[in-house]
């Protein structure tokens, strides 16, 4: 039986093939079977094929098509001969066929010598017409009544011996004259089916037909078999025909090796440059981002996910196209940098990895978020479409997922990754992943090889289209920091301040430099340089967060690389001359105020017994209440009190950077890298071993002749013991519940509570003994 | 890392380091796609807009050009999208031509039917297209080719208007190059207009706009309308072209309020191509009076809307733009590029004054501080009243006595805003005033005195802000102005920027109501002038009355 010769197969095959299986199809081992007969059956289960056949070239699964096709095992030479008609003429499909099997042979899809390739169990039922050819002639006519295949055997193959079935396949078998027999117009509807698919639709496509009465071409070929009908309005060209139409070819052209990417050629330094500078920027953008959340963080959705309107705001704040700004929120997100949390609502805040994240370097933060990219199942480029049920699509919903998204990235960037300093066209990267993996095509393939593209440019993985020296070793699981780290810019520590209130920072700013300066001025224009702008309400906002108008020039005249221009140190001096001039005091005992009457109120108000106010001066209350208690009542009373200190300076009230908890980020679905290697090596070994146990167990055995010797009950439980830690086999004497005395050959397990769990071989089973019946143990 | 001296920001401005060794040759190959947007004192500021970058291309440049420099001097990478943008953008210019057919007359041809498609489509357009010919051109009505052109721009496809323009009748013109000669800027001005056929030449004041014009009316050889802002200028107009030219007295007509003459070079006023009479421009008559070869509009970011609408009626005649700077506080710049042409010299303020064709100019903020009372009573101001009350306080008058006292024996022009104020002015500095309601004649008679140094002040109102040449005011003091209007700031410093005999320097004194919405006007005022490259000094009243 084919199952039976494909488990002998793989078992035949060494301890590294193994390991090749099952790293290349790293689902077979979750979880780890039990013995080489489960690995086998799980092989040939029609959703491991589906996988595993998903995976294959085009080249490749043409050569599983082309076995598919024939029931018999074929040899290679025949194969040969099958796949080079497809191949370019006096193109050797040697080299690339032999590594084709090899490789199914490592994917255990194909077994046996090379003079009989045979495909694996189960391949076949999960190829629906391979290489667009119809079901045999016999599967096709199944259904079809006796009477009705009689009288279509008699039309075509009269007076020939047997049923009408089986005339109507030996007809077919070798259809050429029955061919050359049809209507040309009959032969035109055939050559429509020829090369795929093989399935057409006509209305009644049951209908009772009879060669004589043929009214139309469909009608003729119906009648003479050469077309099955297989529903109410579906009809199917037989295998056979289309073989034969094919002229003996199972595929009409193939490409032995991928089709060439074509496209612009790219200055490697300055593609490489070109994608530093963007990732830098896409760095900035997340950090931006995260700053501005974690002020003014966007609320979450009922239905989870941010509002259109705060992708909205956000991609205006950033700067940056909308589709850009949500790929900065979903991979802030999927970085673990965002989370929802605060409140009942609900926020999008950043968490405290956001601040760990932070303070490393750009590089490493940069390879933290492609890598997240590379690998997340989020898809933002879906943002802003409609779902089936036409309701947009939000950022940080969990309707942007798609479980292909890493694998198409994968072999997206796999495909950049073959052309070194070119930018390949869109569409000669559709083609070459088509080839590479004909299975996965459709609209959402091409739709998310476009996001994979336009996104891998904006994360700074391309440059000017070509995959960038950093992006390559992200991808090769290379020191992508390394690579990167030496093309972004310096940071750099002086600002140029310029009459018409402006500086300008000529390269990204040192952290602390940056933070400043956005608090001192406002940004007015982003890229390689910044330009801020100072302005009243600039130097107003710093003043408030707690700096001096002296310190303030102090500052700008220490980081400026030309003179503090006189414009400048006017306004600040101006805004710091009148700024805080009038203040309430924030002292814990007093309140002043300039206007008396205030005062009078105050004093004046019932309310304000309880505080124990006593007046000092026209202008000025103390208090006897804490300083908190006393301003609380104050705001409680109506007023708007400042807090001020005991040396008469505000109480700083900055804004509130605001955090949420860490979560885990989100888990990669499976690493496009493959499986890890010594999880292969365990999984084979834990294979082999079960197989052994396996093979070793499948037949009971018996137990020695005669008694086994009687031993007290201390000893016979330390030399059990003995043997579940030795792991050694043991003979025993045991009464069962009849009171008979047998005798066993068992592989202790394990012993509580008065029973022995043991491996029974002479009954092969597991089985449960009362230690007080083990009359005896012995070794064996 | 290159070390270039330019950073391309995402926003498509162009940061340019001024002290880099190679910023000089980076500004030559920037300048032609990238208009300058300030330039302080050590970055200047380019931006890359899609006027500018048609602007190059009406030019003969294209988007490889474009490219090379950027990424040739940028010092960070250039992005990408930036990249794709502009060649996108300048790929948009010339997809559409206005041509003129021997059989249909004026046609709009497109070399990508698409893009005529599109256009087609648009209900702007259709009504002033005639019949489709062929499948790549359709008839356009003569009398539109200006809308056509103006909602072109509108919609991304700038049209090249290559359909030619009529000579006019022919007037022989020349240059008199006696006692002064063109200068080399003036000259390569001219040149660049005649060459790109219309557009628009932008000349800091004082750097003789008048000359260019008529250097592009030698040119043209032909009868020339020349449209200025008010009467005074166009007297002075006259005069220049009279000292400049060939032309004769006889030769150069008047057409303003009072006078309406006809002439082979007429001078007309904005004001009275804008009159109207019982709701129909009563004038327009004048653009057909004479077969103009040339049409000169002086102080283009002037220019009302009216005169928008009947230059697009003139499409087929050469026009000329004069001005100081092309920022429109109306943001009317295409219009300027799609009416008048796009712009075709551009030389910046600095360089000029460099090259000693301006003069080197002070600007000093003085900060005066109001009294207590004067506080309280502009805390009390209606809002409206504010900008009123603080420009034109009492503590003002004081210190511009004090200013004029300082330079005594010098030309001093104080130019405000109110009338009250002026008048207040001028009796304190013993000096006559000319107004709105000043007639014409004495208003004339007053410059020359000026000019003759017979007076040595001269209080202004707005009538002065433009075209009006006292080359020796060397002093100017602003005492008020219309709110924060940056042209009006650029405009007043040129009234002083002539060259002066002796080679002096001008200064520019703004007096400003500390803490008050004069000081904030006076920062917006500034910022053109500051993006130029002139640094305000800031000096306390009290330092001037204390006669330091």
């Amino acid at each position: 039986m084919a199952t039976m010769e494909f488990t002998e197969w793989i078992r035949g095959r060494t301890d590294e093939q193994l390991r090749a299986l099952v790293s290349a199809r790293p689902e077979l081992i979750t979880p780890v079977p039990a013995h080489l007969e489960g690995l086998a059956s799980r092989a040939a289960s029609p959703s491991a094929i589906g996988r595993v056949l998903d995976r294959l070239d085009r080249f490749t699964l043409a050569v599983v098509e082309t076995l598919a096709v024939r029931e018999d095992p074929v040899s290679k030479d025949e194969l040969r001969d099958l796949v080079g008609a497809a191949l370019d003429p006096g193109e050797d499909p040697e080299p690339a066929l032999s590594s084709a099997l090899e490789r199914l042979a490592d994917l255990a899809l194909v077994y046996g010598p090379d003079d009989a390739l045979e495909l694996g169990p189960g391949v076949r039922k999960v190829l629906d017409d391979p290489a667009g050819l119809g079901p045999r002639a016999a599967d096709a006519f199944r259904h079809h009544p006796p009477e009705q295949l009689e009288e279509m055997a008699d039309a075509v193959a009269p007076s020939t011996p047997g049923s009408g079935r089986e005339r109507l396949a030996a007809a077919l078998a070798e259809p050429a004259e029955l061919v050359e027999s049809v209507s040309p117009a009959a032969r035109a509807a055939l050559d429509q089916l020829v090369w795929g698919p093989p399935t057409g639709r006509v209305p009644n496509a049951r209908r009772e037909v009879h060669l004589a009465s043929a009214r139309s071409p469909i009608e003729e070929l119906l009648a003479r078999g050469l077309l099955a009908a297989t529903g109410e309005e579906s009809v199917t060209l037989p295998r056979e025909v289309g073989l034969h139409l094919r002229g003996g070819r199972v595929h009409r052209d193939l490409l032995a090796v991928p089709p060439q990417l074509r496209g612009a050629a790219r200055d490697r330094e300055l593609a490489d440059r070109t994608a530093a500078g963007q990732a830098f920027s896409f760095v900035r953008s997340v950090e931006e981002l995260c700053e501005r959340w974690s002020i003014e963080p966007p609320g979450v959705l009922r239905t989870g996910g941010l509002g259109v309107r705060d992708l909205k705001r956000t991609a205006v704040e950033l700067d940056l196209p909308e589709w850009v700004a949500a790929l900065v929120v979903e991979v802030a997100h999927a970085a673990g940098l965002i989370a929802a949390g605060g409140g009942v609502d609900g926020e999008w805040l950043p968490t405290s990895g956001y601040d760990l994240w932070r303070v490393r370097g750009t590089a490493d933060r940069w390879v933290t978020l492609a890598v997240t990219w590379l690998h997340m199942d989020r898809v933002p480029g879906l943002v802003g479409e409609r779902d089936d049920r036409d309701r947009p699509l939000n950022a940080l919903h969990t309707d942007l997922r798609r479980s292909s998204a890493p694998s198409v990235r994968a072999a997206t960037l796999g495909v950049l990754a073959a052309a070194p300093g070119l930018a390949p066209d869109r569409d000669s990267v559709l083609a070459r992943l088509a080839w590479e993996q004909p299975r996965r095509r459709g609209p959402l393939r091409e739709q998310l090889t476009d996001f994979a593209l336009r996104e891998a440019e904006q994360v700074g993985v391309t440059g000017l289209g070509a995959l960038s020296g950093h992006g390559r070793a992200l991808i090769e699981g290379g020191d992508a920091a390394e690579v990167l780290a030496p093309l972004l810019p310096e940071p750099v520590d002086h600002v140029l301040l310029q009459a018409d209130l402006t500086a300008v920072a000529p390269g990204p700013l040192t952290s602390e430099l940056n933070r400043w300066m956005t608090l001192t001025a406002d940004v007015e224009s982003k890229g390689g340089a910044t330009v801020y702008r100072f302005s009243e309400g600039s130097i107003r906002r710093a003043l408030d967060a707690g700096h001096g108008g002296e310190e303030l020039v102090a500052m700008l005249a220490r980081h400026s690389a030309t003179p503090v221009p006189q414009a400048l140190s006017y306004l600040v001096t101006d805004v710091a001359r009148r700024h805080g001039r009038i203040r309430v005091g924030t002292a814990s005992a007093y309140i002043r105020c300039d206007d008396p009457a205030l005062l009078d109120q105050i004093t004046a108000d019932r309310r304000s017994a309880a505080l124990r106010l006593r007046r000092l001066a026209p202008t000025v209350i103390a208090s006897r209440s804490p300083r908190a208690a006393l301003v609380d009542s104050l705001r409680a009373m109506g007023y708007a009190p400042v807090a001020e200190s005991l040396d008469g300076d505000v109480i700083i009230s900055q804004l509130e950077s605001r955090r949420t908890e860490s979560v885990a980020p989100a888990r990669v679905v499976a690493s496009p890298n493959g499986l890890d290697p010594e999880v292969a090596t365990a999984a084979v070994r834990a294979l082999r071993a079960g197989d052994a146990a396996h093979l070793s167990r499948r037949e009971p055995v018996d137990a020695p002749d005669g008694q086994v010797p009687r031993s007290p009950a201390t000893a016979t439980i330390s030399a059990l013991q003995e043997a579940i830690k030795q792991g050694v086999r043991v003979w025993i004497g045991y009464l069962d519940s009849q009171g008979n005395a047998t005798s066993r050959i068992l592989e202790p397990a394990r012993m509580e509570g008065g029973y022995l769990t043991a491996y029974d071989e002479t009954r092969a089973a597991v089985h449960r003994f009362a230690l007080h019946r083990i009359t005896g143990v012995a070794g064996l | 890392m290159s070390d270039g001296p330019l950073i391309v920001q995402s926003d498509k401005t162009l940061l340019l380091e001024v002290d880099h060794e190679r910023a000089d040759a980076c500004r030559k190959a920037i300048a032609p796609f990238a208009e300058l947007e300030r330039a302080p004192e050590h970055v200047h500021t380019y931006r890359v807009t899609p006027l500018a970058l048609w602007n190059a291309r009406a030019a003969g440049h294209d988007a490889e050009q474009v490219i090379d420099a950027l990424i040739g001097y940028s010092r960070y990478p250039v992005p990408h999208a930036l990249l794709v943008d502009i060649a996108e953008t300048m790929a948009r210019y010339g997809r559409l031509r206005l041509e003129k057919d021997p059989v249909n007359g004026l046609v709009l041809t497109s070399i990508d039917r698409a893009v005529l498609e599109e256009v087609l489509r648009s209900k702007k357009i259709q009504p002033m297209l005639g019949e489709r010919i062929g499948d790549d051109s359709v008839v356009v009505h003569p009398s539109d080719r200006g809308n056509v052109k103006q909602a072109l721009l509108k919609l991304g496809w700038p049209a090249e208007d290559l359909a030619g323009y009529v000579d006019g009748e022919h007037h022989s013109i020349k240059l008199l190059e006696e006692g002064w000669s063109l200068r080399p800027y003036q000259r390569d001005a001219a040149d660049a207009f005649w060459n790109g056929g219309s557009g628009v030449v932008v000349l800091p004041c004082g750097a003789g706009k008048t000359i260019v014009g008529a250097a592009a009316m030698a040119h043209a050889q032909a009868t020339t309308l020349i449209m200025v802002t008010n009467t005074v200028s166009a007297h002075q107009w006259k005069t220049e072209l009279l000292k400049r030219t060939s032309l004769t007295e006889d030769e150069i007509g008047e057409y303003s309020g009072t006078k309406k003459e006809i002439r082979p070079v007429t001078i007309a006023t904005y004001q009275v191509m804008t009159t109207r009479r019982k709701g129909v421009y009563s004038h327009l008559e004048l653009f057909d009076a004479r077969d103009w070869g040339l049409i000169v509009y002086d102080e283009v970011h002037l220019l009302p809307a009216p005169i928008f609408r009947m230059t697009a009626d003139l499409q087929a005649r050469r026009r000329v733009g004069l001005t100081a700077t092309l920022v429109r506080e109306d943001g009317r710049e295409g219009d300027v590029f799609s009416l008048i042409g796009p712009k075709r010299y551009d030389a910046p303020w600095k360089e000029m004054e460099n090259q000693g064709w301006i003069a080197p100019a002070d600007c000093v903020e003085v900060r005066v501080t109001l009294t207590d009372e004067e506080r309280l009573a502009y805390a009390m101001a209606e809002s409206e009243e504010r900008y009123r009350f603080c420009a034109t306080t009492p503590s003002k008058t004081q210190v511009t006595e004090a200013l004029v006292r300082r330079h005594l024996g010098e030309q001093v022009l104080v130019i405000g805003q109110y009338i009250d104020q002026l008048d207040e002015l001028g009796e304190h500095l013993n000096a006559p005033v000319i107004k709105g309601s000043t007639r014409i004649k004495e208003r004339e008679r007053l410059y020359q005195a000026f000019r003759d140094k017979e007076i040595q002040v001269l209080v202004v109102s707005k009538v002065a802000n433009f075209s009006i040449d006292l080359p020796e005011a060397a002093i100017a003091i602003q005492v008020s102005g219309t709110f924060g209007s940056r042209q009006e700031e650029a405009q007043r410093l040129g009234r002083v920027l002539r060259p002066k005999a002796d080679g002096g320097g001008a200064r520019f004194y703004t007096v400003v109501s500390r803490d008050t919405v004069d000081q904030e006007f006076a920062a917006h005022r500034q910022r053109f002038l500051a993006e130029q490259g002139y640094a305000y000094q800031i000096i306390d009243a009290d330092d001037v009355l204390g006669g330091v």
